[in-house]
């Protein structure tokens, strides 16, 4: 049977439909296929039947028609160039009444406004074909294998066939299923059920300068997509990325409205001082701009490229990894308006437990005694003063965002624009976040040989507003008085002294702090009309910010009434440019195919900042635009440029998708090294084997797919600062007889003249597979990584007048395992439950750090905490061994002076390696590491019908971490975390006793309360998606809603404020509640 | 069509294939940086170095490396003082504990955010290197009109550099002994991990060296706080002599100070409070007055300091912060009479507070503040004697030496004060002098010890003594009776080997009396090298100073 055209429509919008909701995730690529193929055929004088063969082999397209109504026959003149299916049949088509639907890789064929027509009956077949869970599956190419006689399944998976030849057999191909062929024979209804297959084989991955198919990657390149974080929705992308692929850590160092504080470290650690951040491109363009200021509903796909290989192609900057962040393109068809957006709140998720005031009160009398309470201090508590600093410096916090885009395209031009609003109000009061982007992405086809596309964003980002002085909010004593009778700032919050701040002073500030920016990304492409498969692109990207900073500190805070008033205004430019010339060749030949890609590529970064802070002003009504009436004025301006050229060739070779080869090599200048040490070249190379293309495993029916890689190569670190080689003098000034001031210069750094490259050379073994068809896939990875010439900040003797210096020297290793894991656990009609696991092991050690004993063995270098042969980032010093305690036999241990109440400190060694009995600087030992052993990542998800149920959870092992809960120094002053101190009524062995002397040695860490190894519940998600009869009476394609729960619960030993945050006296993390809606028309 | 595509990419090819200039493109030229080779060409580049080296002296009286005056760890665990608040970074030198007295504490080594002992005084010695090594250069452009305005231009910046030189070398070998000796500049090739620590006697050849040819090239001068005069490198020289028991040369040294004229004791009320009540002692302390060029005659070496907010050139000076108490946790209102805020970082030793007799102007209410009023109107008075010497003492004793705040009553309580401030005095030279005719037993009232040492006292309304009162020990408590709080009394101490046994006899906290602990011991005389020198040494094995 052969639908009318209505009928074809309607049914490619439920294939789409189907598609999405039973193929899932993984496949969402697939829907690219058509857009992406690109075809070459050049026939003459052919039947229309060849050419479509032609396309079959050469592509993964798949053709039904009937030949009754369509001519194949037909003869052709086709010659054409990397064209779309669509461009292509459009040509071969021309002229006649063929008509034809796309649906990924499935095409039929069928002649417009034709009538059914009787049939001379033969033989005829018909049936129902449903997937394993008995859901009917429409849309599936049933044909009859050996003839191009077929059809496509209706709305209720319905199909029939009649004059069928003799001994037929029927093929049924449906996209996500494995394909069946059964034999007709006397049959006339053939119902099947099609198995589900392995979906992600075919999923196109970013590659850096191209995108490859993953099954032919052979270096260590991990994707995620859109569809995997969009129902958990982060302010800044990279959030998002926390805890979801293997190898890659991020963690977030402080709590924001905008969350931008997040450390991102790929496989570990290499470096040990400089920089170790991974190289962010984005659409092709290395950014070096703030992560936040990407519209993360814009975003696509994000790769990372984390072995030796697969980075290469970014030589220079790649030793730290690559993350490839891809975003949205239109695509050919209908013009499709989306809307997403959600709204929410944040709760502190965990309040540190401050003093109260009573409590303050008897630890600072066991302190210090009676007479420490200064007679404001009395007075206050008297009237029952209990200000609970943090309340007043925190609210309850809100986050909302709203994004509309329009997509479609062309056969010649394809496009998306995108404008999404931002408002994130953050737990501390003040700290607001306002982010505005306006996004076109256009790609146009002006001849058949030249193509032209930009990807561009606008960005508008506010900041305005002061938070409290937290980390002073936090600590501010809780006998002090916040706010005056009549509810404004009390300067003086500690009666009669003016020392102590009022914390909530920023609150009052006038401020605004607004940076805008374009980024933008530009290509123009030829494909030389001369030689097929020859390509030569150009990119251009322009990033460029400006920040403007604007502060007044009037007369209603204490430091602005001291002071006439303080203004600040800050000027911050940024201009970053990229030139990149590509040629690119592919070239297939048989079975083997071979692809060329050389780059010449120059980048430029330039800063300048101009800023002045003054003070001394009539009035405060001015504000900060009166910077002329002020008093005293003290400008800085800054200016940095760095420069980078490049040249880079990879060579691929693929031979029949079973054995693959990738070579590349790059050359590398960066400006910031020393003159004759500019350049560095970093070569690698890649293997891969799609094993289960080999005969021998085909017969083992539960392995869908395995594909063994193995890569080494050279990639380099430039993260050091520009000028780092050239020996800046700092100022110092003095005055003359007059007071007026004489600028002077003293030489307070060294440069190394011939500082060069940090390489890193790494190997890498990769497994990916997929067995149990599809039920259980995932990619195991181990490498091992060895770095050199390390660029080093150097403790040097300060007797060199500077303390250290940038060298390159010494040597690293480290080595890693890294698991990433899908499983399908449950599927049946209605229920499916599957789980995404990543685990990632990895340790580091340092080898050298420069310098050595007598035998030519490296040394440590006690002074920075580096050991030959320990981990990178350890913490040294006194071992804490517990309390003493009132029987302990003191007098003759090795404390002999210690009182019961006193911090144990292990006796460890003495000068000859052996316990002496004695605490001295030979008892310092390593007491943890600031870099985990292991992280993880689980994800279940659980679906029911419509329904979608999902947590992640996101751990951490292994860590060590300093909180000041074990600062034992008490100032008096200052309120501080509540501690059970050791008494003689209560001799824990945990805690010191509350006496200025009772940590001696000043240890900083306490036993397994500083393990910061920790579990985190951080995303719990409920969506619900419409069903497709409804979003048909409603002209929508699409519509869900969900809710979000963020943070909800944290298991670890660490005592501080979060395992994750930097620092005990800041901003809490938040908890969030949110909603959300999507929908497309 | 074809062929404009072809001409089209051809061109485009043409660009790829030549690129650009990289070198040139590559080339780093920083707009905002200063670098010694293009400073160090000219007089004026000298001149932007010199006061750069200028400043680093100043850097005794402020915070950099500790929270408290630099020159408190010369000061503390002395006769004379004591930490009143004691922090974990002073606790070592307040008691001479030996677990805090120790290699890796904060204030020898620094931390992330102060720079530790070591490296403000080597900054200064690398600093004053690169100007003497630079200034060696034949192709400076002095910008005279004469060769021997030139010269003399190049040798008095020397002069400079080296006399900030000796300052600094002076400051460490009598701190910490042995120390190593680079009178080179310092750059990204030559500097060293494997220094050794080079003889005390070395150290003080060079010392000499340097404040000779300084004493050579400086000028004769008084009155211009930006050139130093010849009379500091005349009073070094004199201190290190003394330490050298070379008494004789010494004695010369201060003869040419006391007999210049540039100088002369203030011995009469001047300046900004001569019409009110006061004592002229006290005159030199007043800010308005400090300035030679305010009239301060007795003034070898002055620091000034601007209290225009943001003004360069403005330093943090944390004197009077440190010796005054915290007066305000009693209930008592920051007031200018209270000298501002105080926070009683140090402490004059109940027995310095004891060795003056009451009509001395420097024990007079001018001089020592000794009770305050608070806000309830109540007088509350000074309990400075010893069994009171306990850590956070609201109420101490105090110098008013370093009195200063600002004139709007909003800044009474600002933390640091801005008013100059004088380092060396005349009748620090007096003393000096004193010491040297003394140790070559010339005693006399006439042109002896006694006769100096009694121009200091009468100046003071102090009774004049008799050749046969003078002993070391007396000079050394004159010493602290009119240097109290200016005087490094650790250095003249260890020069005058009594550090151990005037400390031991004076001090009730750090000879242990009052915790009952064993006190300063003998070796702890010397400090020990800092433990992030000797492993940040690692090319050379550094020896710790004993007992450490």
């Amino acid at each position: 049977m052969i639908p009318l055209i209505w009928n074809k429509k309607c049914l490619r919008i439920m294939r789409l439909t189907i598609l999405f909701l039973f193929v899932g995730l993984m496949q969402v690529s697939a829907s690219l296929y058509s857009q992406n193929t690109k075809l070459n055929l050049d026939f003459h004088n052919t039947s229309v039947l060849q050419v479509l063969e032609a396309i079959e082999n050469q592509s993964e397209f798949r053709f039904a028609y009937s030949p009754k109504y369509i001519d194949m026959e037909r003869k052709v003149d086709v010659e054409i160039k990397d064209k779309s299916i669509e461009q292509t049949l459009s040509l071969l088509f021309n002229g006649t009444d063929v008509n034809y639907s796309i649906s990924d890789r499935h095409i039929l064929l069928f002649i417009a406004n034709e009538q059914a027509k009787p049939a001379q009956q033969k033989k005829s077949v018909s049936g129902k074909v449903t997937d394993s869970s008995g859901t009917t599956l429409p849309g599936v190419s049933v044909v009859v294998k050996g003839t191009t006689l077929g059809v496509i399944t209706d709305m209720d998976g319905k199909y029939s066939l009649s004059n069928l030849p003799e001994n037929a057999t029927l093929q049924f191909t449906f996209v996500g299923m494995k394909s069946q062929e059964i034999v007709v024979g006397e049959k006339t209804i053939i119902d099947i059920k099609l198995e589900d297959q392995t979906v992600g084989i075919e999923e196109v991955v970013a590659v850096g300068y191209g995108i490859q198919k993953k099954r032919d990657v052979t270096g260590s390149v991990i994707s995620i997509k859109s569809e995997q974080f969009q129902n958990a929705p982060q302010t800044t992308i990279a959030q998002s990325l926390q805890g979801k692929m293997a190898g890659v850590q991020i963690s977030q160092t402080s709590s924001s409205a905008e969350g931008n504080s997040n450390q991102i470290q790929i496989r570990g650690v290499r470096s040990i001082t400089a920089g170790g951040s991974p190289l962010i491109v984005v659409d092709g363009i290395p950014y070096s701009g703030i992560l936040s200021e990407i519209n993360p509903n814009d975003i696509e796909s994000i790769e990372v490229l984390k072995d030796a290989s697969s980075a290469a192609i970014y030589g220079a900057r790649a030793a730290n990894g690559v993350i490839l962040i891809s975003t949205k393109k239109g695509l050919i068809g209908k013009t499709t308006v989306s809307y997403e957006g959600y709204y929410g709140l944040d709760v502190m998720a965990h309040t540190p437990e401050m003093m109260s005031a009573q409590e303050f009160y008897n630890f600072k009398v066991a302190r210090k005694g009676v007479s420490s309470i200064t007679i404001a201090e009395q007075q206050e508590y008297a009237k029952g003063t209990d200000t609970d600093w943090l309340a007043l410096a925190t609210r309850t916090g809100k986050r909302e965002q709203h994004n509309i885009s329009v997509s479609g395209g062309s056969e010649n031009t394809k496009y998306f624009f995108s404008g999404s609003a931002n408002k994130t109000q953050g737990l501390a009061k003040n700290d607001d976040f306002n982010r505005y982007t306006f996004r076109i992405n256009i790609e146009s086809a002006i001849t058949s040989w030249l193509k032209i596309g930009t990807s561009t964003q606008l960005g508008y980002f506010g900041r305005n507003g002061e938070p409290a002085n937290f980390a002073s909010a936090m600590t501010t004593n809780p006998l002090n008085v916040p706010y005056n009778a009549d509810g404004t700032i009390n300067f003086t919050p500690w009666a009669g002294d003016t020392f102590i701040k009022n914390p909530l002073e920023p609150l009052v500030y006038t401020s605004e702090d607004v940076a805008r920016s374009a980024v933008s990304n530009n290509f123009l492409q030829i494909d030389f009309p001369f030689l097929k498969g020859l390509t030569y692109r150009v990119n251009c990207g322009y990033n460029y910010r400006y920040r403007l900073y604007e502060l007044y500190v009037g007369r209603n805070t204490l430091t602005g009434s001291q002071l006439g008033g303080q203004m600040q205004v800050n000027n911050e430019g940024k201009e970053d440019w990229t030139l990149e010339n590509i040629v690119t060749y592919n070239k297939t030949f048989g079975k083997h195919t071979v692809g060329f890609t050389g780059l010449y590529s120059a980048q430029q970064y330039t800063e300048k900042f101009h800023d002045l802070t003054a003070t001394g002003f009539p009035a405060d009504y001015m504000t900060y635009y009166q910077s002329k009436v002020a008093t005293a004025w003290a400008p800085t301006d800054s200016y940095t440029k760095t420069a980078t050229i490049s040249q880079m060739a990879r060579l691929n070779y693929n031979f029949s998708s079973k054995y693959l080869l990738t070579m590349t090599a790059r050359r590398d200048g960066f400006s910031a090294f020393g003159t004759d040490t500019k350049f560095g070249i970093f070569p690698s190379v890649a293997l891969g084997w799609n094993v289960n293309e080999e005969s021998f495993l085909k017969s083992i029916v539960w392995i869908d797919r395995v594909k063994l890689r193995v890569s080494y190569g050279v990639n380099g670190n430039q993260a050091i600062s520009a000028y780092s080689t050239l020996p800046t003098m700092s100022g110092q000034n003095f005055l003359d007889n007059n007071k007026k001031p004489l600028i002077g210069f003293y030489p307070n750094k060294l440069g190394d003249p011939v500082l060069g490259w940090e390489t890193t050379r790494s190997f890498n073994i990769g497994l990916d597979h997929s067995f149990l068809k599809g039920r259980l896939s995932g990619t195991i990875d181990a490498y091992s990584t060895a770095t050199e010439n390390l660029l080093l900040n150097c403790a040097i003797p300060q007797i060199n007048g500077v303390g250290s210096i940038t060298k390159n020297i010494g040597k690293t290793t480290g080595q890693g395992i890294e698991l990433q894991l899908s499983s399908i656990n449950v599927r049946t009609k209605d229920f499916s439950w599957t789980t995404d696991l990543n685990l990632s092991f990895q340790r580091s050690q340092i080898r050298n750090v420069g310098s050595y004993d007598a035998n030519g063995n490296p040394t440590d270098n006690i002074a920075n905490n580096w050991f030959i042969g320990k981990p990178i980032g350890v913490i040294y010093g006194y071992a804490f061994d517990g309390i003493w305690q009132a029987g302990d036999n003191i007098a003759s241990s090795w404390m002999p002076t210690a009182k019961p109440g006193d911090v144990k400190i292990k006796d460890i060694s003495g000068p000859n390696g052996v316990p002496d009995n004695k605490i001295d600087v030979n008892d310092r030992t390593i007491l943890g590491k600031t870099n985990p052993d292991m992280i993880g990542g689980i994800t279940n998800t659980f679906q029911y019908k419509a329904i979608t149920f999902s947590f992640f959870i996101n751990a951490v092992k292994g860590i060590t971490k300093y909180t000041d809960y074990n600062n034992t120094w008490v100032d008096g002053r200052y309120n501080m975390r509540f501690r059970t101190w050791w008494t003689a009524d209560n001799p824990i062995n945990t805690y010191p006793a509350n006496r200025e002397d009772s940590n001696p040695y000043g240890a900083g860490y306490f036993g397994n309360t500083n393990d910061g190894s920790f579990i985190r519940l951080s995303n719990v998600t409920l969506a619900y998606k419409f069903s497709p009869i409804l979003l048909k009476k409603l002209k929508m394609n699409n519509l869900e809603v969900y809710v979000n729960a963020k943070n909800l619960a944290t298991l670890t030993h660490f005592i501080g404020l979060d395992p994750e945050l930097s620092s005990d006296y800041a901003v809490p993390f938040s908890r969030s509640f949110l909603v959300g809606i999507r929908f497309n028309l | 069509m074809k062929n404009i595509a072809k001409i089209f990419v051809f061109v485009l090819f043409l660009q790829l294939i030549q690129g650009c200039n990289e070198k040139e493109f590559l080339q780093e030229a920083p707009k905002d940086a200063t670098y010694a080779d293009n400073l160090f060409l000219s007089y004026d580049g000298f001149l932007l170095a010199k006061n750069a080296l200028l400043a680093f002296p100043r850097k005794e009286r402020s915070e950099v490396i500790l929270n408290g005056e630099v020159g408190q760890i010369w000061k503390i665990g002395t006769d004379v003082a004591w930490a009143i608040s004691e922090l974990s970074t002073s606790r070592g030198l307040n008691q001479y504990t030996t677990v805090d007295l120790v290699p890796t504490m904060t204030v020898l080594n620094g931390d992330n955010s102060n720079p530790g002992i070591f490296l403000v005084l080597y900054q200064t010695i690398v600093s004053a290197n690169t100007i003497i090594e630079r200034a060696a250069n034949p192709a400076i452009n002095w910008q005279g009109s004469t060769p021997a305005i030139n010269d003399s231009r190049k040798s008095e910046i020397i002069g400079h550099a080296k006399l900030i030189r000796a300052w600094a070398y002076r400051h460490l070998v009598m701190t910490f002994g042995a120390v190593p000796l680079n009178v080179t500049e310092i750059n990204g090739t030559n500097f060293r991990t494997d220094w050794r620590r080079d003889p005390v006697e070395l150290i003080q050849k060079q010392i000499e060296e340097d404040l000779l040819f300084a004493e050579s090239s400086l000028p004769d001068n008084a009155k211009d706080v930006t050139r130093l005069s010849k009379v500091i490198a005349q009073y070094y020289l004199a201190d290190l002599y003394l330490w050298q028991g070379k008494n004789y040369e010494a004695e010369q040294k201060l003869r040419a100070i006391v007999t210049n004229t540039n100088f002369a004791l203030i011995t009469n009320r001047y300046g900004v409070k001569s019409t009110l009540p006061g004592c002229p002692f006290m005159d030199q302390f007043y800010s308005g007055n400090i300035m030679p060029t305010q009239g301060n005659t007795e003034a070898l070496w002055v620091f000034p300091d601007t209290d225009v907010d943001l003004a360069l050139g403005q330093y943090a000076n944390a004197m009077r912060r440190g010796w005054i108490p915290t007066y305000y946790n009693k209930n008592i209102a920051y007031l200018p009479e209270y000298g501002g805020r105080g926070i009683g970082r140090e402490g004059i030793t109940a027995w310095a507070l004891s060795i003056y007799e009451p009509k001395d102007d420097r024990y007079s209410s001018y001089a020592l503040r000794r009770s305050y009023v608070d806000k309830t109107g109540a007088t509350l008075k000074c309990d400075s004697t010893a069994s009171k010497m306990v850590t956070n003492a609201n109420l101490w004793v105090c110098t008013r030496k370093w009195d200063w705040t600002f004139a709007d009553p909003a800044r009474w309580g600002d933390s640091y004060a801005y008013g100059d401030q004088t380092y060396i005095r005349l009748s620090d030279v007096y003393l000096l002098l004193a010491e040297a005719l003394f140790k070559q037993n010339k005693s006399s009232e006439v042109d002896g010890a006694a006769y100096w040492i009694n121009k200091v006292r009468t100046r003071s309304n102090a009774t004049p003594i008799t050749a046969g009162t003078v002993t070391l020990d007396y000079i050394l408590d004159e010493r602290a009776r009119e240097l109290i709080t200016e005087e490094n009394r650790r250095e003249t101490l260890y020069r005058t080997g009594k550090l151990l046994e005037r400390t031991r006899l004076y001090n009730p906290i750090a000879n242990g009396t009052r915790n009952g602990v064993a006190g300063m011991q003998a070796f702890q005389q010397l400090l020990p090298i800092p433990q992030r020198i000797i492993d940040a040494n690692s090319g050379y094995k550094m020896e710790q100073n004993p007992g450490y």
